[in-house]
């Protein structure tokens, strides 16, 4: 190797050192900080004080809360997602592509603004349902009380099942049907079959779906902060958010809550752990890349009962829920009946033009979107690239920095961005839009790290080679080679980053400021201080955003899958 | 093509991140209050076009968030807030005890109606708010007359007080109402099934909605309802609650002389006559109170019947009486 190519590999090799640098600045630094601030009080190590905060009373409730949701979820949408995935794709179900389809859309809508509808239906006295029930049909008491365990449980599960759907359904379409034939051909009866070949086989993607399931529902704010806080019914990021919030921004508060966030840290790695191990023993070769035509079970009398079930379930958990909250925002105060003349669009027009807060969360909300979805991208791919080709030491530890917040709850890496950048290291962003930021790129760098390690993995050496021997530069080989190459990867990685977090909740509402409020943050505030109409119509307008961005996706996807 | 598209669609994301993140950087009077927006929009309409070079921006939320929001931005060098303006009078003498207020006599301040003693313009009271009760029309079919109403089966499991750590105007009830009735009072309510809300809206919309059927209530944000169409009353017990709401000015604020404008226009006849239009009581006497707010009580008679407030007493217990009232709340 001379001089000559050595100068040319700077460019690379400079990314290289930006990127590890942008890594540690932004994820590991933060991450680091609430260890060292949970376990170092005064420059010494003390566990006494750790061991101060578990005993309390709310610290071990919210982890049992968090325990006990979680685990309720897990188990219900697990089964939920299950039964729809086996019946759209092992049975004769009429319209099974729409269903499915159906089925995936509770995946773009926000949980939190799920909650806030069926909290206007279900609320003990005045939810909607409950008031038919009781003024109309003359019931004693409400029919169901949502601001309770069973409540928050159905509510998560209605939003979070596709991530076991998604799994399953995949793994059943790619299963080997002849698996299945020859135990019917060797006489066995379809019990058998279902519990000694089926279920086996898709077991691995059951399980891994529904330890999905469990991590989010463990690190999620929104559902249980809208229905528990009636009740009582706290989880940990809840309870990292009223620290934040209620007691001044104290320093004994903020190590409160880093303690909380270890708790919240370490039980996510075990649930990460478990989900390790399960993919590691489920690497059945039997499940085969290939597409089959699986054998369908003929519902015969059931076809129609099934297809009801299905159009209900959607009806009730996709369309009530998005059909209430534009009704609400449009009354003109919450309570009333939705009659014509309770209707007005005059909250729209004052949600949208009128008033700064919410017209500034949504400005906020789509530049912060923005901002972090192209940084990401472009930084990802630098740092995939290295990941993925070049042959640099210590790469295996960009991998990790990269992949740690995937596994961090939002609430903690809110946490060590105030510990990191609120003055204590020379840089104060506290109250200002940067830090929200700075979050987010830390939060969503693993996602654009997947995309795009995803793509480059396709692009072969050998392409690259062929540039560089036909006396391209490397920056020429990347620019001509392989960024054309990678760019759906990047796109994509754009939209994955994009989308979740114009709708981002958890570490908004810990970091935001007075002209800082993210749509999401204005949501959530609007309803807690009684706003319900604005808070309903505010939600609307985002849903219409977020569905909007959805269908442009698409359409850009498959444009460049056409191309 | 598509390379083109894809730079156009970047470019056009770094343009307006940009154009957003520039604006933030643009001065501009910070205002952190309590007021609900139905209060605070009116003025800011009224006072912009007065004051077009004024950009002005409210923070409203919580009493309690709002002085947790102050004590942070304390910690970290630099009060963001130029104006502060809430119903949890004790926090304006703590913040003048601390040498935080700059002293400013309003311009008009002949024409006003002065409840807080001490008075060195440190703040100045802007509205009297009231506190009635607020009930359900649908489900509380007779209203109730007094406080002792409350512990009536008709309010049974269903009556609320926002959180006074939350909201100053709760605080401040419940710091007057112990004060004069005991804390048996809250007691007997606890009693009857009497819950602890989160803000002082909340309460409300849930009364308009009936999941409470009653709450101890905000004079304007029950009137906003009200006049809305929901189904609710507030009425008042003889004894009332009357809790000025005071606005100060931040002694190292970068926009003093804006500040200054704004305490002014709020005390004038324009600013007093928008906030009397969400229907609470007026510190100007030349102000009337509109009609259609048949509930509220004359300003006169309001300080007639209202219950006498020692506010170095409630300042100096804050956190005692919070405590008592949350531990009788949650028994």
């Amino acid at each position: 190797m001379n001089t000559r190519t050595q100068s040319r590999f700077g460019t690379p090799e400079l990314l290289f050192m930006l990127s590890v640098g942008v890594l540690i600045v932004v994820v590991a630094f933060p991450m680091l900080l609430i260890f060292f601030n949970a376990f170092w009080v005064d420059g010494h190590f003390n566990v006494a004080d750790v061991v101060r905060v578990l005993q309390r009373k709310e610290t071990y409730e919210a982890l049992l809360n968090s325990l006990i949701l979680s685990g309720g979820v897990t188990v219900t949408g697990t089964i939920v997602g299950t039964f729809f995935a086996w019946l759209v794709t092992r049975t004769d179900l009429p319209f099974k592509k729409t269903m499915k389809l159906l089925f995936l859309v509770p995946f773009m809508l926000p949980a939190f603004i799920g909650a806030l509808a069926w909290k206007m239906l279900l609320s003990p006295r005045a939810g909607y349902i409950n008031r038919l029930f009781m003024d109309v049909l003359g019931f004693d008491g409400p029919l169901f009380d949502i601001y309770s365990y069973a409540g928050i449980i159905l509510v998560e599960t209605m939003y979070l099942f596709p991530f076991v759907f998604i799994q399953v359904s995949g793994a059943l379409e790619r299963m080997d049907p002849t698996l299945e034939e020859s135990a019917r051909i060797s006489g066995a009866d379809l019990f058998t079959i279902t519990r000694k070949i089926t279920i086996p086989l898709v077991l691995p993607s059951i399980l891994s779906g529904a330890l999905l399931i469990m991590l989010y529902s463990m690190a999620h704010f929104g559902t249980v902060a809208v229905l528990g806080v009636e009740t009582g019914i706290y989880n940990i990021p809840v309870l990292i958010y009223e620290k934040i919030h209620q007691s001044a921004g104290s320093f004994d508060s903020i190590r409160t809550a880093t303690v909380l966030a270890t708790v919240l840290v370490l039980t996510a790695a075990l649930i990460m752990w478990m989900q390790n191990r399960v993919l590691a023993k489920g690497k059945y070769q039997i499940i085969a890349g290939k597409s089959f035509r699986p054998t369908e079970l003929k519902l015969r009398g059931l076809r129609i009962p099934m297809l009801i079930l299905c159009i209900v379930y959607i009806g009730l958990t996709i369309v009530l829920p998005t059909v209430t909250i534009f009704l609400v925002g449009g009354l003109k105060t919450y309570g009333l009946s939705f009659t014509l003349e309770n209707l007005t669009w005059a909250n729209y027009n004052h949600i949208l033009f009128e008033w700064d807060l919410t017209r500034d969360s949504i400005w906020n909300s789509i530049s912060l979107g923005l901002a972090s979805a192209l940084i990401t991208m472009f930084a990802g791919v630098i740092i995939s690239y290295v990941i993925v080709k070049m042959k640099v030491r210590g790469k295996g530890f960009l991998e990790f920095l990269g992949m740690l917040p995937f596994s961090v709850p939002g609430s903690v890496i809110a946490l060590g961005v105030i510990l990191a950048w609120s003055g204590k290291f020379g840089i104060n962003i506290y109250n200002t839009v940067w830090i929200i930021l700075v979050a987010y790129i830390a939060r969503y760098m693993a996602f654009s790290l997947k995309a795009n390690s995803a793509a480059l993995e396709q692009v072969h050496d050998s392409l690259v080679e062929a540039a560089r021997a036909s006396g391209a530069s490397m920056a020429q080989a990347l620019r001509d080679v392989v960024v054309p190459l990678v760019r759906p990867g990047m796109v994509a990685a754009f939209f994955l980053i994009f989308l979740p977090a114009l709708r981002e909740l958890t570490v908004s509402v810990l970091l935001y400021g007075p002209t800082t409020r993210t749509i999401g943050v204005a949501i959530y505030t609007l309803n807690e201080d009684g706003e319900t109409v604005y808070s309903a119509a505010l939600a609307g307008i985002a849903l219409i955003i977020i569905v909007l961005g959805e269908v442009l996706i698409k359409r850009l996807v498959t444009q460049k899958n056409g191309a | 093509m598509r390379s083109t598209k894809l730079l156009s669609l970047c470019s056009t994301a770094i343009l307006l991140g940009g154009l957003s993140f520039g604006a933030f950087a643009q001065q501009k009077l910070y205002v952190y209050t309590s007021m609900k927006e139905s209060m605070v929009g009116g003025l800011k309409t009224a006072f912009m076009k007065k004051h077009p070079d004024i950009k002005i921006d409210f923070q409203s939320a919580g009493a309690g968030k709002l002085m947790a929001k102050i004590a942070a931005e304390r910690q970290s060098g630099k009060i963001l807030a130029d104006v502060l303006w809430t119903s949890e009078v004790p926090d304006f003498y703590q913040l003048k005890a601390n040498g935080l207020l700059l002293p400013y006599i309003p311009a008009e301040i002949k024409a006003l109606t002065n409840p807080l003693p001490d008075y060195d313009g440190s703040f100045t009271a802007v509205r009297l708010g009231t506190l009635g009760i607020a009930y359900n029309t649908r489900h509380v079919k007779e209203a109730p007359k007094t406080w002792d109403d409350l512990k009536k089966p008709a309010f049974k499991g269903a009556f609320g007080i926002a959180n006074p750590a939350l909201s100053g105007t709760a605080y401040m009830s419940v710091a007057v109402l112990s004060k004069t009735f005991g804390w048996e009072f809250f007691e007997a309510l606890r009693a009857n099934g009497a819950k602890m809300g989160k803000g002082s809206g909340q309460v409300v919309d849930d009364t308009a909605s009936g999941d409470l059927l009653g709450s101890l209530a905000v004079d304007y944000i029950t009137l906003d309802k009200v006049d809305k169409g929901a189904t609710l009353n507030l009425v008042y017990p003889p004894e009332m609650l009357v809790i000025p709401s005071p606005a100060a000015i931040f002694k190292d604020s970068p926009n003093i002389d804006a500040a200054k404008k704004f305490v002014d226009f709020i005390l004038s006849k324009e600013g007093q006559s928008i906030i009397v239009e969400d229907g609470t009581l007026p510190v100007r006497t030349d102000v009337k109170i509109p009609e259609r707010f048949k509930q509220l009580p004359s300003v006169e008679d309001a300080m007639k019947r209202a219950m006498k407030i020692d506010y170095q007493a409630i300042m100096a217990e804050k956190e005692g009486t919070i405590k008592k009232f949350t531990d009788i709340m949650q028994k």
